[in-house]
Order: C-alpha cells, then structure tokens, then sequence
C-alpha cells in the first residue's frame, strides 16, 4: 500500500539524536515503505526561513520522493510571501509550513493572521505545528480565508480534544497525529467527534521521530483496510493534487 | 497475536510494520495503571487492561490500581494487591502520597510485608517538587528499605538529587529530547534506568545502548495511556543485538525483581 507523509523535515535538531540529511530521509523511506514525503527544512523552522529554504530546495532538486514546505515565519509576512512564491515557482514546494513556537506567535495573534493571508493568497496547503487549546480559533481564522486549506500538525498536541472538535467543526481543517507521546484513543475520539477519515492524514515528524512511531499509531487505530489506504495516502494525495500512481514527483 | 506465531508473510512484506514480529515480545512492561483518571473521556477497568495486554506482544506487566495516587494510598496499594492476586502476568507495585509523608512509613512497612518490590512515585498529579520536604522524606524511606522507585517527571530535576545513594530508579518519563542530561547522569550511577516510551529519535534507544549499554533501559509503555504499538515498533526496528534488546524487553526487570 502507498504511503504519503505530510510532516517530516530534513536536516539537523539541537538534540541528542541523528537527523541527517536528505539522504536519511530516503533512507528511512525506503526502510518503511513510504513513497513520498513532504519535508520542510529544520533550518528554516528553527533558524532562518528563508536561508532554510533555500537551500531545502537545492536538496529537492535531485530527490524527486521528497516535496517542500516552504516555511513561513509570521514575524515577517512580506519577506515570507515573495519566499513562498519562489518557491512554489520551483515546481518542487506544495505547500507551507508555519510554526508557533520558535516564532513566538500563536494563531489570535495579528501576525498569524497576516501568514494566513499570505497562505491564503498563495493556494497552497498549510501545515500549522498546533500544541495547545489556540486550536479552537482556528475554524473561525479558517473560514475568514476562502479556500486555506490548514493541517493540524501534531493534532494540537496536548490539546487532541479540543483540535478535533475544531476539524470537526471545519471541512478545512485536517488533523496529523505525529508525536512522541501517543497518547491513546486519540483518532477515536476525533472520528466520534465527528472528523471524517478523509479528513485525517499520516505523518512523522521525520527525522526527529522515528516513522515507527507513527505507523504504530496507525497499526493502532483499529481502521478498515479501506479506511487505512485513506489516511495513508488517498486523502494527501487529493488534498496536494499528486499524481497518481505514486512514483515520485517530476522534477523540473 | 502471540509473539510466538507470528505472521511471517506480513512481516516480511512492504505492511511489514503492521503486524507484530518476534522482535516485539516484551517480558516485563513496568507502566500499566487501570482504574479511574478523571482527566480522561474514558476509564479503563482492570479486565480492560488484561484484554488489552492479552492481544498485544507483553507477556507481563508491573502495574496499580490508579485510586493510590489519585485518592488513597492505603486503599489503593491494598485494592492493588487484591486485584492482581488472580492476575498472574501482572505484579503489584505500591505508591505513597507525598503530600501526606507523614504516612509513608507506615505505607512502605505495609507494602515490605507484602512483598512489593516497586514503589511508583507521581509527582505530577501530586504537585511535588525535588525540594519537597514530603517527597524527599518518602524517597529516604523507600531507598533505606532497598526499594526500587519508578519515578514519573523531569529526570532533569529529580535525578541529581538521588544520585549518590545507590538508588535503583526507573524513570518514566524520559523524553527523546532529554536523553543527553539522562544519559550523563547514568554514566555515574548504575542503578539509574529508563523507559523506552519517549525515546522517540531516529536512534534514541541505540545512543543510550552505546553510551551506557543496555542495562539502563526497560519497557515501559503507559498503557492504557498510550498506544503500545509505537512502543514496541521502536524496539523491534532499533538497531540493537538480541541480547540487547532482550536485556530491555525482560531481563533488566528479571534482575530488579530477584
């Protein structure tokens, strides 16, 4: 069975473990059996956005199982949007990536609003690192915005409850459930809530967490074989537009 | 499915991650709570927690009834041995309250007498910090009476201060992001030990086996808490030996509990 990560990064974290490079990345693929994964760059997320970027890019260029997020720091939207258009422009970008805490901006703060926009404006697919009860402002920041499309990276983390009472309030909003702690009964309690399997996708926090960690999650979820094949990469690959079958992206 | 029959076409195919393999079998899982947990949608009864264990690749379990830490020591330690006395893949573990320390020695004499080898500390729910006079007054008692502590929170903040004493600690809470603070302060004390529930990197678990080998590793997964497949996939696909991973899935525990 095909299977698309939708969170996964490349490049170095500042802690006792081996991110890698690229190469790792498909080297964990390949142990795991997934054929495609959308990474944004470490340095970008933590550092620099635009340097980060960049040279995620450069990485992109010769891998054609890895596609980008370009990630957009809040505290500087007109910087970020021209970065977000080049990089789409590349062909080899599908989407972007904001986070909350290295920023230091949560979603009701005016600078996330205006990465919104510049989201918005851009067509793309959002995946929004969600750790903590802001989630429940997202239907409305959502609905305020035509067509963003926003991925609850993490599920909100602590706050899984209040994440899917949101997706589910919100045909918009999509939840990824990678993270250390898994804690249990998390994909039930969003389906009960009301979040459709369409609505739910597969992702790893690759190379910062091992992929098993994530596919542990799924192998417990209890889901049909059907159900399954949605989350594992159905339900990316409609909301991405990839081609099918599953074979890499072109590159350009 | 039991570990010994494996799905061997499964594992062996690209799904191989969805099945169970060999490589999972836990002898010992030292985090299993079941009762009551107010902050949870659901609780889970002990018969839950058995069936659960029961169709998954842990064979036994050290595990206490939530009312201990939640409301009454005494009540819960007692509830804890009368349960599991017809549980015989699960060992009781005791718990103090070190917000009422003043009890501990009659908690720890009473569980002695019993035989409880475990006693699991919950400075979380209870709002206890390193310095505490209740918690360090406990933690004197448990280690006097050779006690092996499982210790929930920071190993950060609550290991230099039971360093030095030749503790046997098993601490719960060990995070991927931690492990280097962890791993320094098992270089020293051999008695210091963690589970592999948060060592989430990429080679968390293979870094600590290097560093100080595998003894200072068990399993220990949280249930009914915490999914338990990601658990056990860590240690299936962790670049280890079969001693090794043998030495976290069963035999550190073995030896803590001869």
């Amino acid at each position: 069975m095909p299977i698309i990560d939708v969170h996964a990064h490349v490049g170095r974290w500042q802690f006792h473990l081996s991110s890698g490079d690229a190469d790792t990345n498909l080297a964990q693929l390949d142990r795991y059996g997934i054929d495609l994964q959308i990474v944004s760059a470490a340095e970008a997320v933590v550092y620099d956005a635009v340097a980060g970027n960049a040279a995620l890019l450069t990485a992109l260029r010769t891998r054609p199982r890895l596609l980008g997020y370009a990630v957009v720091n809040p505290n500087r939207p007109e910087e970020s949007a021209a970065d977000l258009r080049r990089c789409l422009d590349s062909g080899r970008f599908v989407g972007a990536k904001i986070h909350t805490h290295y920023p230091g901006r949560l979603p009701g703060t005016t600078e996330m609003a205006e990465a919104f926009d510049v989201v918005a404006e851009a067509g793309v697919p959002l995946l929004l690192h969600t750790w903590g009860e802001e989630v429940t402002l997202l239907p409305e920041l959502v609905e305020a915005r035509p067509g963003l499309r926003v991925i609850l990276g993490h599920a909100g983390g602590d706050a899984w409850r209040e994440a899917a009472r949101a997706a589910a309030g919100c045909d918009r909003l999509y939840l990824e459930h990678c993270r250390t702690a898994t804690d249990a009964g998390r994909i039930a309690y969003a389906r009960e809530a009301g979040v459709p399997v369409e609505r739910m996708l597969f992702g790893t926090d690759a190379t910062l967490i091992d992929p098993c960690v994530s596919l542990g999650v799924i192998r417990d979820a209890g889901f049909t074989a059907e159900e399954r094949e949605r989350v594992l990469w159905r339900n990316a690959a409609e909301l991405f537009a990839l081609p099918q079958p599953l074979s890499g992206h072109p590159t350009p | 499915m039991s570990p010994d029959h494996p799905d061997t076409s499964v594992t062996n195919g690209e799904d191989h991650w969805l099945r169970p393999s060999p490589e999972e079998h836990i002898g010992w899982d030292v985090d299993v709570l079941y009762g009551p947990w107010p902050r949870h949608h659901r609780d889970t009864t002990l018969a839950e927690v058995r069936d659960h264990l029961s169709r998954s690749t842990v064979a036994g379990a050290l595990a206490l009834s939530t009312r201990g830490p939640l409301y009454d020591d005494a009540e819960g330690n007692a509830q804890t041995l009368r349960d599991l006395a017809g549980c015989p893949e699960l060992l009781p573990v005791g718990t103090a309250d070190v917000r009422d320390a003043l009890t501990a020695e009659d908690r720890l004499d009473e569980l002695a007498a019993a035989g409880v080898r475990f006693l699991r500390l919950f400075t979380t729910e209870q709002a206890a910090e390193p310095g505490f006079p209740g918690y360090r007054h406990t933690v004197r008692l448990a280690l006097e009476r050779g006690l092996v502590l499982l210790h929930d929170g920071d190993p950060r903040r609550f290991g230099p201060p039971l360093m030095g004493r030749g503790a046997q600690v098993v601490f719960l809470d060990l995070h991927a992001y931690l492990l280097a603070d962890f791993l320094l302060m098992a270089r020293e004390e051999p008695g210091f030990k963690a589970t592999t529930r948060m060592l989430s990197g990429p080679d968390s678990i293979e870094r600590a086996v290097g560093t100080v080998g595998p003894r200072h590793l068990v399993f220990g997964s949280r249930t009914p808490f915490m999914d338990l497949s990601p658990q056990t996939l860590k240690l299936r696909y962790a670049d280890l030996t079969p001693d090794e991973r043998a030495a976290i899935a069963t035999k550190n525990v073995e030896e803590l509990l001869a």
